[in-house]
């Protein structure tokens, strides 16, 4: 079995790539007749589904799982715990269970990667979603401290009512390209043109 | 010369040449027999052929080997590496001169693989098998299913989504697009790819058809919860072109708890729909449908929600949850939330005040995405036209359908419907 090229994949920090290299490599061994479940980095594949958003097979992953794996190996039950809830949406909970772990040394790299990829990308749901929020709710999602969480947002030009406790939240404009190349022109108008003749 | 020996020579001798193999292929045909009555002395034989260069004769005494029929059947430890190394080394054009021995032979590891309890050794053996004899990614081989199948099994359901993006237009056996899009549906909505599970489940139930069969039943029932979480409705009437079998006989055949658990979703009241559930439980658990008619119940609160942001600008999380049956403003928000990060519906909450403003799809359509999403829509249409007008020109010209039309004209002459334009000015 032959991990180099995930080892390879974390080693440069593209954390996104890793799902499918492992999807891919365990159908090959898995084809090939050898018994892989011992040695199968279960915490990492489960991680990396994680990364890409794609709960639901990190969910069948685990479905497949060997039990006697499961209970031998503590790191992948607490690597799954993120996933349940990752799963019940329960945001507070997630940054509970990346805490509620020592994470090993091959998994630590990972671990915080996601952590700080799962609080920006709550940050922007925050964003979207909220007008004003608790000091004590925003900390909750981002998984820190009251005041941590208040210098983060303070950061994002939030501004902060301290009588009341409520963050008011600043939206950020969207930037997008519309611009449009001018062959998208002619293309629209060739359609027209064959439409109306 | 023993007749086994004579052959190996002649898959030795004739693998070179397209008309060699086309030789070798009739003498094959004609020693079928004879290699299944001598299946117990083929072992040896695999191992003196190539399966690369004799592919062909490499098939026909691996389909005589592995036989169901054959007096002492090998070992399923022993056959699945033998058909896994064949498939991946086997040459394209060899294979498919006999496509349904290659079909039977992957259809045997793919029952091997089962009987191992290891489903997962055979997903990536098949979908390399399938793409060999696919001619080309529009044809839907009888493997598809076979493939698909071994994927629920083995809970791949990523690698079952990679084969279903392929649009289908060539189809061997009704029943390969049947079970093809049936266990499709099943990958997606195991991957909660709701609306692609909905649009295979409804090729399953609008397929022409000329008797009643379970799978179409089965995927009627899912067709009808999927609609449901979805959508949020279902409408009990099927499309014109639809079988005549299908408009009669689906509704009667699902009518209890399928049907009716769509009457009691369209009240709109979860504390009825979830009553009903409890008390069809058993129905649906033994018909393994329960976890999707959970998600039915789940998805009405969103339905709910959805609906008050067609009434109200604002609203507070207090009468939210009042009026969608949650137990608390704060469990209501999270619901709210959710379906913001779902882009379900676009709203801003407003912690301060209690209130939830719901705002209209900020999307303009005028970004350079847009624009490429669009002009990507009008290509794609463009060239399912030209497909289509294709093959009506294709079918006008078939002489299968001219005799049948011929034959209705004389009943129905033309000129007898001919009525003169009375309105021409």
């Amino acid at each position: 079995m032959d991990l180099s090229a995930v080892t390879a994949a974390l080693e440069l920090k593209s954390y996104n790539k890793v799902a499918d290299i492992l999807d891919n490599l365990m159908l090959q061994v898995a084809a090939d007749g050898v018994a892989f479940h011992n040695d199968w980095p279960y915490a990492i594949h489960l991680l990396s589904h994680f990364y890409v958003h794609d709960i639901n097979s990190a969910r069948f992953l685990w479905k497949t799982i060997p039990s006697s794996i499961k209970e031998s190996k503590p790191e992948i039950t607490a690597v799954w715990k993120i996933g349940q809830q990752l799963w019940l949406r329960n945001y507070g909970g997630v940054h509970e269970a990346i805490r509620g772990y020592e994470w090993s040394q091959e998994l630590q790299g990972f671990i915080s990667a996601f952590s700080e990829l799962y609080t920006k990308e709550v940050f922007q749901l925050l964003v979207s979603a909220y007008s004003t929020i608790s000091i004590e709710d925003a900390a909750l999602f981002l998984g820190m401290s009251k005041d941590d969480a208040t210098s983060y947002v303070l950061q994002q030009c939030w501004t902060v009512d301290s009588s009341s406790g409520m963050l008011t939240v600043k939206k950020q404009p969207v930037v997008t390209e519309q611009k449009l190349d001018p062959r998208k022109l002619q293309q629209l108008t060739e359609y027209v043109f064959h439409l109306e003749h | 010369m023993d007749p086994l020996e004579a052959i190996v020579a002649q898959i030795q001798g004739l693998s070179s040449s397209s008309s060699d193999i086309a030789r070798l292929h009739t003498i094959l045909k004609q020693s079928d027999d004879s290699l299944r009555s001598d299946s117990n002395r083929l072992s040896p034989i695999l191992s003196l052929i190539d399966p690369s260069i004799h592919s062909l004769g490499f098939l026909y005494i691996l389909d005589a080997f592995t036989a169901p029929s054959s007096s002492n059947q090998p070992q399923a430890e022993e056959v699945v590496p033998i058909i896994t190394r064949f498939i991946s080394a086997c040459s394209v054009e060899q294979i498919r001169l006999a496509p349904e021995k290659f079909v039977s032979v992957c259809k045997r590891l793919k029952d091997q693989v089962m009987l191992l309890e290891a489903p997962l050794r055979g997903v990536a053996p098949l979908l390399t098998a399938l793409r060999k004899l696919q001619v080309s990614s529009e044809h839907l081989t009888p493997l598809h299913a076979e493939f698909l199948l071994l994927c629920l099994s083995a809970k791949c359901y990523k690698t079952g989504l990679s084969i279903l993006d392929d649009d289908v237009f060539e189809v061997d056996h009704p029943r390969d697009l049947y079970l093809y899009c049936y266990y499709g549906g099943m990958i997606c909505i195991g991957q909660k790819r709701f609306q692609k599970a909905l649009d295979l489940l409804h090729n399953v139930v609008t397929a022409p058809m000329t008797m009643m069969n379970a799978i179409i039943i089965e995927a009627y029932k899912k067709y009808i919860l999927v609609s449901l979480i979805r959508h949020g409705q279902f409408s009990t009437s099927l499309p014109k072109y639809c079988s005549q079998l299908a408009q009669r006989n689906l509704k009667v055949f699902c009518q209890s708890p399928y049907m009716e658990i769509a009457h009691a979703y369209s009240t709109g009241k979860v504390a009825d729909l979830e009553a009903f559930l409890n008390a069809h439980a058993d129905k649906f658990e033994s018909e393994n449908n329960l976890g999707l008619a959970k998600q039915v119940v789940s998805s009405m609160y969103k339905r709910n929600i959805q609906r008050l942001t067609q009434t109200y600008l604002t609203l507070s999380l207090e009468d939210i949850a009042n009026t969608v049956h949650l137990n608390s403003a704060k469990e209501a928000e999270m619901h709210v939330l959710q379906m913001i990060q779902d882009g379900d519906i676009y709203a801003t909450i407003n912690q301060k005040d209690g209130m939830v403003r719901f705002l209209e799809d900020p999307e303009q359509y005028k970004t350079c995405e847009m624009i490429e999403h669009i002009d990507s829509s009008i290509q794609r249409i463009m060239a399912l036209s030209r497909k289509l007008t294709k093959s009506d020109e294709q079918i006008a010209c078939d002489q299968l359908y001219l005799s049948k039309v011929g034959r209705e004209r004389q009943r129905y002459d033309f000129d007898d419907y001919d009525v003169p334009q009375k309105f021409n000015i």
